[in-house]
């Protein structure tokens, strides 16, 4: 069906109001012309012979939203189109192909102001640097879908705009690569904004990945961060849901701060050790929320809890990272089931108390376990000799599990009261962090050690045979 | 050449002669079959705290018994009275140093091997094998200690006079390299001013046989990170290929450096009788 208003040349609209006669007689008549005029079009608009040439000036896109009315649909056909655009009433935006906008003034290049609008497909360079946002919503019920956003401010940004759906954008800082991040936009940012959705973006080199501020109820899942400060960042958002995301890079993956009854769920970040104050998952001033089956790997602090009481920590996997937990001034906490491997320190804690801690499995420690419970009867009481060795000089980390270093730390067994201590400690990891790779190659290992094998004879019969 | 070659032929022929040889073969493949019970018991590849415990053992038996069998080697020749009656014979004091180093490298190797190539081939048969990678830097580790601590061992052989005196001297030496190591060096440099400290921990931990070799390993094992930001550097050095080359530099100039001392000491025992 093709639409009203703007010249048909650019743009295809679809209408949910039946009675729109002008419109037939408009697209029957051209029809005709084009038939006559020996084109073969299909009854459906041609968007080849359509798309604008690249090289001509760009097409202000305000005069097609302009000119679509309140509930259409405008398809955007390949090209460049000029911005800001400021959109009013409820639409669609669909870009077919192609589409980008480019805006150079330093004000949003998209303002979505009015209820139920929803943009697809279109690619945005927010050439300006500043405050501004390539995309910024006053509405609720928006929809953003399959957005590329090329950024100097920021990318996405929600003012009192709730029920919204941000899905499969991807959004790239694009100024110069020497800018710190403190002077970057965020990728996402939500500001009392409640009960919104942002699903599997990709969001790289910003500030903050996704910064949720006062907006309570908001699920961030499948989400890709990558080489920003902090990948997740909550403020203040009671009942949020993270899961499934994961954040590569980062200074700190999820930073949840000022947070009740929230749920962090499945998350993975990794490789965030480059920043000294480096986290997988930073808990501050959280309560009764939930921290599960997360994975944080190669970070400086693997999970850090400060400030937090009666949060449930359970099942997440701290691997290689340089502290797995960080406890400070947090209380009635549960810590169960999380598997500690390769960590240079498994956890230390200060001021706090009435944490429970109990079968965690600490690849550190060798538990004992005569009823085949799954737990160790012995304990886990954390030493804190090599933790306090190498606050007074990081240089002494070059002793890290060196023979001597456990033969010393045995001997430093006083105060053994304040340790940090596991009670029943598990004997395995939890499910999913299964030894992978073993079984890869066995083939290979068998070859080497019958070669080893032979080897070693033949140079002991050279030892024992008599002389020739 | 040939001189080497004879001579490290009759190293290995009396090696494996000794009772001693036979112990430390039954000890060590023993003790490959404890680290692959250890290891069925571990969950992931790579560096992790159960890999960190087996390079512990091995780090505790093998510069042993490497100090051991190389030093008593050296003085079993001055107290038998084999070199006084080799001197009289046109045999470069290169050619004999070379030729032990090579024999006894020879036949402990043949230990080491021994016992690692039981530990893989009963590993994959009962179903707990270690990762390519892993069996092959565990060959790597423990061939690398007994490579270095050979050279000590020579050294040590060289300045003692009989087995008494190298036992003492070896096991001395063991336990300042690797159960010792820590606190004297924790002692020792918490008297340097705070900015000299790194420079000089690195260059003792050069120096030291047994953390040198356990270093690379960690790091090689996917670890690096344990030693934290301090040393990004040198992890990032030896995580590329070409980190293998400047560890096998290391510890061929280390090889080269001990050999170099004990033909200066056996030649200037030669010439002065």
């Amino acid at each position: 069906m093709i639409g009203c208003g703007w010249p048909v040349k650019y743009f295809k609209v679809s209408r949910d109001n039946r009675d729109c006669k002008d419109n037939r007689v408009r697209s029957f008549l051209l029809l005709v012309f084009l038939l006559s005029a020996g084109v073969v079009a299909p009854v459906h608009f041609n968007y080849a012979s359509a798309a604008p040439d690249q090289s001509s000036s760009p097409i202000p896109l305000q005069k097609i939203i302009d000119g679509t009315a309140p509930g259409e649909e405008a398809v955007l056909p390949e090209g460049v189109y000029e911005g800001p655009v400021v959109i009013k009433k409820k639409l669609k935006l669909r870009g077919e192909g192609e589409v980008t906008l480019v805006n150079r003034i330093p004000s949003p290049a998209v303002q979505i102001q009015a209820e139920g609008v929803e943009v697809y497909g279109i690619r945005i360079d927010q050439l300006e640097a500043g405050e501004s946002a390539a995309v910024k919503v006053v509405g609720d019920d928006v929809r953003l879908e399959r957005l590329t956003i090329n950024t100097r401010g920021y990318g996405i940004m929600l003012r009192d705009s709730d029920n919204g759906i941000i899905r499969q954008n991807e959004i790239t800082w694009k100024g110069n690569v020497d800018t710190p991040s403190d002077n970057k936009g965020n990728g996402i940012d939500l500001y009392n904004s409640h009960r919104n959705r942002i699903e599997e973006n990709q969001v790289t080199r910003v500030r903050d990945g996704i910064y949720i501020e006062n907006s309570k109820m908001t699920q961030i899942t499948g989400n890709v961060v990558s080489q920003s400060r902090y990948g997740i960042h909550c403020m203040y958002a009671d009942g949020a849901l993270i899961r499934g995301n994961q954040g590569e890079y980062n200074y700190t993956g999820a930073m949840i701060m000022g947070v009740n009854d929230s749920r962090v769920i499945g998350n993975t970040f990794r490789l965030q050790s480059s920043n000294v104050n480096a986290q997988g998952i930073l808990l501050y001033d959280v309560h009764r929320s939930v921290v599960t089956g997360n994975q944080a790997e190669g970070n400086r602090v693997g999970i850090y809890v400060d400030l937090s009481t009666d949060n449930q920590i359970d099942r997440n996997y701290l691997q290689r990272n340089f502290l797995g937990l960080q406890l400070n001034k947090s209380k009635n906490n549960r810590f169960q089931g999380n598997s500690f491997i390769a960590n240079v320190l498994d956890a230390v804690a200060s001021g706090s108390e009435n944490n429970r801690m109990n079968g965690n499995y600490w690849d550190s420690f060798k538990g004992l376990d005569p009823d085949k419970d799954g737990t160790s009867d012995v304990p886990y009481a954390i030493n804190p000799f090599y933790q306090q060795l190498i606050e007074s000089n990081s240089a002494y980390q070059l002793f890290f599990q060196s023979p001597g270093m456990i033969f010393l730390s045995d001997l430093h067994m006083s105060d053994t009261q304040s340790w940090l201590t596991d009670q029943g400690p598990g004997m395995k990891p939890n499910s999913g962090s299964v030894r992978e790779g073993a079984m890869n190659y066995q083939g290979a290992v068998l070859a080497a050690g019958i070669v080893m094998m032979l080897g070693a004879i033949y140079i002991i019969r050279l030892g024992v045979k008599r002389h020739e | 050449m040939n001189d080497t070659l004879q001579v490290a032929l009759r190293e290995i022929k009396s090696g494996f002669r000794n009772p001693w040889a036979y112990s430390f073969l039954l000890l060590f493949t023993i003790f490959s079959i404890s680290l692959l019970m250890i290891h069925s018991q571990s969950f992931m590849e790579g560096y992790t705290g159960a890999t960190g415990s087996m390079l512990n053992l091995i780090l505790y038996l093998l510069p042993l018994m490497t100090l051991f069998l190389g030093s008593f080697s050296l003085t079993s020749e001055k107290e038998d009275g084999n070199w006084q009656l080799l001197s009289t014979y046109p045999l470069s004091t290169l050619s004999f140093i070379t030729g032990k180093y090579i024999g006894l490298a020879a036949m402990l190797l043949a230990i080491v091997c021994f016992g690692y190539g039981i530990m893989g081939v009963v590993g994959v048969i009962t179903g707990h094998p270690f990762g390519l990678l892993t069996y092959y830097l565990f060959v790597v580790f423990s061939i690398g200690l007994v490579l270095l601590f050979l050279a000590v061992a020579m050294v040590v052989g060289s300045c003692c006079s009989n087995r008494w005196q190298a036992l003492t001297v070896s096991v001395s030496l063991w336990f300042f390299a690797v159960i010792g190591w820590n606190s004297l060096l924790i002692g020792f440099l918490g008297w340097l001013p705070y900015v000299w400290i790194k420079p000089v921990l690195v260059a003792l931990t050069i120096l030291n046989p047994a953390e040198l070799v356990r270093l690379f390993v960690i790091i090689k094992l996917g670890g690096g990170s344990v030693l934290g930001p301090s040393y990004y550097r040198w992890v990032d050095w030896i995580e590329q290929p070409g980190g293998s080359y400047i560890f096998a530099g290391v510890c061929l100039v280390w090889i080269i450096a001990s050999i170099g001392l004990v033909y200066w000491i056996w030649e200037r025992g030669r010439t002065r009788g």
